[in-house]
């Protein structure tokens, strides 16, 4: 039982250690955060750390005590702003990263700018969080549309070149499979595939849905289709309505002028 | 459906085809009160303006042809082209209370309302009167307004940025990018995946095989 708590208490005290060793420094910190790291320096200035712990030999309370030194509560300052900022009432911010320039950029750049870019993310959401707490106006929160924006454009540049490669390798044109069924209520739609762990024979909830039609609801698609086609007429109808309206408001107006 | 697109549905604001917009955002409080869900109202025919016709831009100086304030000339400080509207700065205003609460009345300020595109008229600035714009190509193959009586090109006017930045006078602050930097092509096509290339520059091996799983 003791050992079952201690085995516990040392993965929790190993994922810890794990959360820490990925972490980006800013330049202006020149602290340097952790020792014995593979530091891959970039354009765009964060430091990714990875650090491998030995934990053997070490003994629990060690471990844990890892926990609770000045690396810890140095992390916490990432999800701060730089303190010359704090109390303004207005932060500037540069442009956000449109996706011609993320397009020009390698998945190496693309991967660190994505953690850069979350960090930052993180800053304004606890600043904003803050001030909602405070009452009081968050500092320029245009800076976050901005950056939400600009990870929106880097997925989005991720997405394409894995679009591009999957065409060209299988031909498929969608990442996730899917197909067309109806529905019990006679409705097409597109079916999205899941993952299971287990065939769909197996499976007694994917069994218990029905992607097939009965008999006696025949007249109720019937009734739809109609439906569907009377307001296809009735929307032709308001717009040559419509037009005819403006003809006799707007070109009267036109012939004067 | 993803949660992003979720969220990002509820912070659009959805108008239904015969939504009547006003001088307030579809977003804003005001309008929410003008436009409460049940409520219709009588249509308003807006006459239609292709996109690349239109020659009225915020900053513009332009003259009011009809209305109260007719014969004088003013600065275009909005454009609302849902309704073909411009709103000009102090001219056709009319006179209301703002911050009224409890028994203050609030305070008694000019507020302009909005006047229909014919209603106005773009000043030629070589003779400042009242002119009809055409748009015509230049030699260098440039997009212009051109005043039909004097032939002059109007030019569109320069508006500020709302965050009042000026691009030519911007320093980098130390969380920017240098244009260097954001210019700089590090892209090289390859035959790998996001993932794997990755993996690669990282020097994760991934020697586990995933359990086998069922698409359905």
């Amino acid at each position: 039982m003791a050992a079952i708590k201690a085995g516990r208490v040392l993965s929790l005290c190993r994922q810890f250690q794990k959360g820490l060793s990925i972490s980006t420094v800013l330049p202006l910190q020149q602290t340097k955060v952790l020792t014995s790291c593979k530091a891959q320096l970039s354009a765009f200035r964060p430091k990714f750390c990875l650090l491998h712990i030995n934990n053997m030999g070490t003994s629990l309370a060690q471990q844990c005590r890892a926990l609770h030194t000045s690396q810890w509560r140095r992390g916490l300052e990432a999800f701060f702003d730089e303190t010359p900022n704090w109390g303004e009432p207005t932060v500037k911010s540069g442009a956000p990263w449109t996706a011609k320039q993320l397009r020009t950029k390698s998945s190496e750049d693309l991967h660190k700018l994505w953690y850069v870019l979350l960090k930052e993310k993180n800053m304004l959401l606890t600043v904003e969080q803050e001030a909602k707490r405070q009452r009081v106006q968050m500092p320029s929160p245009e800076r976050l549309r901005k950056i939400e924006r600009s990870m929106k454009r880097l997925d989005t540049i991720v997405q394409e070149r894995e679009n591009a490669l999957r065409l060209l390798q299988t031909g498929q044109e969608r990442a996730r499979p899917g197909t067309w069924r109806k529905d019990f209520f006679g409705r097409t739609f597109w079916y999205r595939f899941k993952e299971y762990p287990i065939p769909w024979y197996l499976n007694r909830r994917y069994k218990r849905k029905r992607f097939f039609t009965l008999k006696y609801v025949d007249s109720f698609i019937r009734r739809r289709i109609e439906s569907h086609l009377h307001s296809k007429i009735l929307k032709k109808k308001a717009d040559l309505e419509n037009k005819r309206k403006l003809q006799e408001k707007f070109s009267k107006l036109s012939a004067t002028t | 459906m993803r949660l992003t697109a979720l969220l990002a549905m509820a912070a659009r604001v959805k108008v239904h085809p015969d939504y009547r917009y006003g001088t307030s955002r579809p977003w804003t409080v005001g309008a929410q009160r003008m436009n409460p869900p049940g409520k219709k109202r009588r249509k308003v025919f807006v006459e239609p303006i292709q996109p690349e016709d239109w020659s009225l831009f915020k900053g513009d100086t332009v003259e009011v042809l009809a209305g109260k304030d007719s014969g004088k000339q003013g600065k275009i400080s909005q454009v609302i082209r849902a309704r073909n509207w411009v709103i000009l700065e102090g001219l056709n205003t009319h006179y209301r209370y703002i911050g009224k609460s409890g028994e203050y009345r609030g305070t008694y300020i000019a507020s302009e309302s909005p006047l229909l595109v014919r209603e106005v008229a773009l000043v030629d600035p070589s003779d400042r009167k009242p002119t009809q714009v055409e748009w015509r190509f230049t030699e260098e193959g440039e997009r212009v307004r051109v005043s039909l009586r004097s032939g002059r090109i109007l030019p569109k006017p320069v508006v500020q940025r709302r965050d009042g930045v000026v691009p030519e006078q911007w320093k980098d602050g130390p969380k920017d990018t240098s244009p260097d930097d954001a210019l700089e092509k590090t892209y090289s096509a390859s035959l790998k995946t996001f993932e794997e290339e990755i993996a690669e520059a990282t020097g994760v091996v991934e020697t586990r095989a995933g359990r086998r799983t069922f698409w359905y």
